[in-house]
This record gives structure tokens, C-alpha cells and sequence, in this order.
């Protein structure tokens, strides 16, 4: 739930998941094919305890980038929302800038996939991330957001210094062993009020996190229901572990609506 | 008069998988575990494993849509222990029922109630066709198979898909799309899509880490019916490192302009059987 028909200023509501990722984005001819290109440093803010960049850094990278290229797909009478995204890391050492492509894979009456790369552009252009997202078409209340194409589309301000890590952005705290809650802040909704989806990526790859002290490496989110009330929490369940790491299930709820808003299969490394 | 579906021999029979549906949100299934299911190690095949995950999947999602139909977006399974023996047992729920999707979560446990691995499928939900078959009949309380008297795997799941080997080391294998894996619509079941993605980053992977890793994780991106064939696959091996290996896989239907119909992002890791 991510994809944001904010200005194209990089200001106001929304914007601020952006701007705190720092992705700049533009559309890049694709003969005939819509695609999205963007780029966003490997920041010291959004790197974990390993020095890799977190995997809730670079799927929010992947929300963006691929929600707007099933945006722009959707025009000129829709908008999209996400609804599931699964990626898998390859590469779990960053130096940064990421590259961040976008194209359409299939475009139908509901719904967009765009398949979703991340290169490492300081480190020989290694593959970083491979991952779909799915998004659903809808018509917003206010009509579809009108771009000037091809769309470019900065990050806006940097955050003021210091900016904080991912933990502290997204306020989160453990409440036990399994489960960790954080407030739904102003600064994390997306234009229609809800938690941007990028957001509820970085929550679950702190949930998985805080279980098993790993590093996350795979994750399949499906996106349920809007978080709008908070606080929200997640829950992780390990279900086993193999060669490459732990596979846990995440589960998303917004304590407030007394709902599950996602559900996550997360596999998470062991730390070095 | 259109012909039964599925026909006397078909995968969805062959499979013996006996059904328990509950309400309109959960069901229930069964497949015994034989060897024609299993890779070289002795365990239940991921490939295998989403078929019974695309099946009883597939099924909760039409109940859950009616009166609408469904389309098929993505599967994904993450296996964590290896089913040899006795019989794997899907337990299926919706966990989300909207106006443009449906979601479905289902565990996966051995014959000993040890959960093995986790599945989650998620469909678009399409206004209903009159191609579009009424499930209401097979989907009625209580036990059912599709399984006959006579029904049974003959070999190994990928060669009663009739599949070829062009390239092991470039994962390229070329499948007929046969009536023993139709689905109701005509194009190549979802589950033996699965099974031909298991195969191809297997072989390309053995290749390229000359180690005997077992496929773990699928996820599988659908974009189009395979209608025609034969169907071709690709595999890209992303990394690699002891004991586990990623790799891309790319489906086309050759006989339909080489439209691509499949995407899949595959995990193999050594053999399950050694884990606790």
C-alpha cells in the first residue's frame, strides 16, 4: 500500500518514506514498455549491524520504484496499491548507489506485476535483489495523479541530522520474545492515511530480526488490509531451518482495528 | 459434448490426494507420499509439494470468490523438513477475501504432525465465465478424492510430464503441454508448472555447485497460460555458496510465440533429511 499519487515536488504527505530511503526515480524509455529507474545511496541509516544494507531498506527501494512503474501502467484512469511483493537477496554486502529497475511484466483489468532488480552499482553492478510486485488498480477518490512524463521524481529534502536508524524511524519496540509493536507516526503514512508499505517491510524485517538476531535475506509479504489506527505489531513464528538460514512466519496486525493487515514468509540468515 | 475433466489418467488423480473440506474458509488434503514424488534424497519434491499446495489452494479460493472466478497470480512454498514416508497433509485457510484478491495460507505436515513447510497462493478475482466450472459440487463437506481405483504415478513426476532434458547445465528441458496436466481451462496445471520449474533449477544448480541441493523454495510469478508447448524453461544461477544456491527461472510457451508464461525465483539448499 505504497505506490503514492503525491506532487510531483517531492512534498507533502507521503513523501516521507521517500525522502527518509532517498530514491530518486525517472522514466526511462523503454520502447514502447514502461519502465522506472531509480537510484538511492547505501546510507549509513539504513544499514544493519552486519553493515549491509537492511532488507526492509531495499524492499521499500523495491515498493517504490516498482509501485510507480505499475502506477504509471495504470494511467490515465487508475492508480495502484500493493499488494504482495517477494524478493530474494543475493548479495548481502553494499557499497552503494543502488540502481533500482522497474518494468512491466503484465498489466490486466486489476491488477500490475513489475519485476524489480536491484544492482549495486559501487560493487561491478552486482545483482543485490530479484523480486516481483503485484499491484492492484484502483480508481482514487480525487482521480488518478497527473505527472508531467516521462516522470522524474527526486527524494525531496534529506532528513535532518542525525537521522536515525530503521529501528528508531519506525519507533519500534519488542513487547516479548516473538513480537515487536510500533506507533502508526504522521511521518509513516502514505497519501491516504494508511502505513506506506515500505514501511510494513521494514516492520517485518525487524520482527524476524528480533526473533532469531539474523540477517533477512527472502522475504514474500502479502499486504491484507490497511494499517490505520496502531499501534501495529508483528509477530514472528519460526517453522524450521536449513542450510541457508531460519524460514519464519510473520503476521501483521493493527492492534487498534483488531485486524491482520499482512502476512510475511521471512528466511533470515545467521548472523556472522 | 465436452469431454469429463479431468480424464480417467491425469495428474490430479494420479496423485491419490484425498479431500476434507471444512467451512468456506479452510480445507483440508492429503497426499500419500510415494517415490515417484521424491527427488534422489529420499524426500517429497518441492515441485510435488506445490502441486498439492496449487490444488487445495486453488479450490479454497474459487469457494471463497463465488459467484466470481479466479485467476491464479503467484505461489510461493518454503520447505523446512523432508516428508519420506506416510503422507504429507495440506491444512489451507483464506486469509484474505477481497474485492480484487484472494489470499491463501497453507501449512504443510508429515505423517507425524511435524509442520514442514509453509505455503502462501494469491489470486485476482475475476467476474465468472461460462467456461468457468462450478466447483460447488466437489468442494461439498466431507471426504472426497478424485483418485479412481486404477489411479497411480507410473515414474517419476517429470517424466509423466514427458519432460526433456535439452541442456542440464543451462536448466533448459522442453515439456509437452499433455492432457495428463491440463487444467480446466486447457493450459498446463499450475502445480506441474511447479514441478517442470523444480526440475530445471535442480539440474541447472547441480551443475553449477557440483553439490546434490534439493530445490526448497519456490516463487512463482504466473503471467500467462502454457496452452500450446512444447513449454521451455531457462535458469539463471544468481549465487551460490556451500550448501545453498538461488537461482531465476523463466518459462515459455514455444509454441505460442515464445510468450513468456512463467517466472520463478528458486532456493535449493542441501538435503532436508539431515535436518533436525
Amino acid at each position: 500500500m505504497s505506490a503514492s499519487p503525491q506532487g510531483g515536488n517531492g512534498s507533502g504527505q507521503g513523501r516521507e518514506v521517500s525522502r527518509y530511503i532517498r530514491v530518486d526515480l525517472h522514466e526511462v524509455d523503454g520502447d514502447g514498455e514502461i519502465r522506472v529507474e531509480g537510484h538511492a545511496p547505501a546510507s549509513p541509516h539504513l544499514r544493519g549491524p552486519d553493515g549491509g544494507v537492511r532488507a526492509g531498506a531495499l524492499l521499500t527501494m523495491l515498493d517504490n520504484v516498482g509501485g510507480l512503474c505499475g502506477g504509471l501502467a495504470a494511467l490515465p484512469d487508475g492508480w495502484v496499491v500493493s499488494t504482495n511483493l517477494s524478493a530474494r537477496t543475493v548479495a548481502l554486502e553494499h557499497v552503494g548507489p543502488m540502481r533500482i529497475d522497474a518494468r512491466v511484466l503484465r498489466q490486466g483489468r486489476s491488477s500490475v506485476l513489475t519485476a524489480v532488480q536491484i544492482h549495486d552499482e559501487g560493487a561491478h553492478d552486482v545483482l543485490v535483489v530479484d523480486g516481483v510486485l503485484t499491484s492492484a488498480i484502483l480508481v482514487p477518490e480525487n482521480g488518478p495523479p497527473q505527472w508531467s512524463r516521462p516522470l522524474v521524481l527526486d527524494a525531496g529534502e534529506p532528513p535532518p541530522e542525525p537521522v536515525p536508524g530503521i529501528p528508531e524511524w519506525l519507533g519500534a519496540t519488542p513487547i516479548d520474545a516473538s513480537t515487536i509493536e510500533m506507533t502508526l507516526a504522521e511521518s509513516l503514512r502514505n497519501p491516504w492515511g494508511i502505513l506506506h508499505g515500505g514501511a510494513v517491510a521494514s516492520f517485518v524485517d525487524l520482527a524476524a530480526g528480533h526473533v532469531t538476531g539474523g540477517i533477512t535475506t527472502d522475504v514474500v509479504l502479502h499486504f491484507l488490509a490497511p494499517n490505520r489506527i496502531g499501534p501495529v505489531r508483528a509477530v514472528a513464528r519460526p517453522i524450521g531451518s536449513r542450510a541457508d538460514g531460519t524460514v519464519l512466519r510473520v503476521e501483521v496486525r493493527d492492534h487498534g482495528a483488531d485486524r491482520v493487515t499482512a502476512l510475511a514468509v521471512v528466511t533470515v540468515r545467521s548472523a556472522q | 459434448m465436452a469431454a469429463a475433466y479431468p480424464p480417467d489418467r491425469h495428474l490430479l488423480r494420479d496423485l491419490r490426494l484425498e479431500f476434507e473440506h471444512g467451512d468456506d474458509s479452510t480445507s483440508r488434503a492429503q497426499m500419500p507420499v510415494v517415490p515417484e514424488l521424491c527427488a534422489d534424497d529420499g524426500s517429497v519434491r518441492a515441485g510435488a509439494l506445490a502441486t498439492l499446495v496449487d490444488v487445495i489452494g486453488g479450490g479454497l479460493a474459487a469457494t471463497a470468490a463465488q459467484p466470481d472466478w479466479i485467476a491464479t497470480a503467484d505461489l510461493t512454498l518454503h520447505v523446512v523438513g523432508a516428508a519420506t514416508t506416510g503422507s504429507v497433509t495440506a491444512d489451507a485457510r483464506v486469509v484474505h477475501a477481497g474485492r480484487t484478491t484472494v489470499v491463501i495460507e497453507v501449512e504443510l505436515h508429515d505423517h507425524t504432525d511435524r509442520e514442514i513447510g509453509l505455503a502462501t497462493m494469491s489470486f485476482a478475482r475475476l467476474p465468472r465465465r461460462e467456461e468457468n466450472p462450478d466447483i460447488r459440487a466437489s468442494m461439498s463437506a466431507g471426504p472426497s478424492t478424485m483418485a479412481l481405483p486404477t489411479s497411480h504415478l507410473d515414474a517419476p513426476l517429470v517424466d509423466m510430464l514427458g519432460a526433456r532434458v535439452v541442456d542440464a547445465a543451462r536448466g533448459e528441458l522442453e515439456v509437452p503441454v499433455g492432457e495428463w496436466s491440463l487444467n480446466s481451462l486447457g493450459a498446463m496445471q499450475g502445480g506441474a508448472v511447479a514441478i517442470v520449474i523444480d526440475a530445471a533449477a535442480e539440474a541447472a544448480i547441480r551443475a553449477a555447485t557440483s553439490e546434490r541441493l534439493v530445490v526448497t523454495d519456490l516463487q512463482v510469478t504466473y503471467l500467462a497460460l502454457g496452452r500450446v508447448g512444447p513449454i521451455r524453461t531457462r535458469v539463471d544461477v544468481l549465487g551460490a555458496s556451500a550448501g545453498q544456491a538461488r537461482a531465476r527461472v523463466e518459462l515459455v510457451d514455444a509454441g505460442s510465440q515464445s510468450r513468456v508464461t512463467t517466472l520463478a525465483r528458486v532456493v535449493a539448499t542441501s538435503s532436508l533429511r539431515a535436518s533436525p
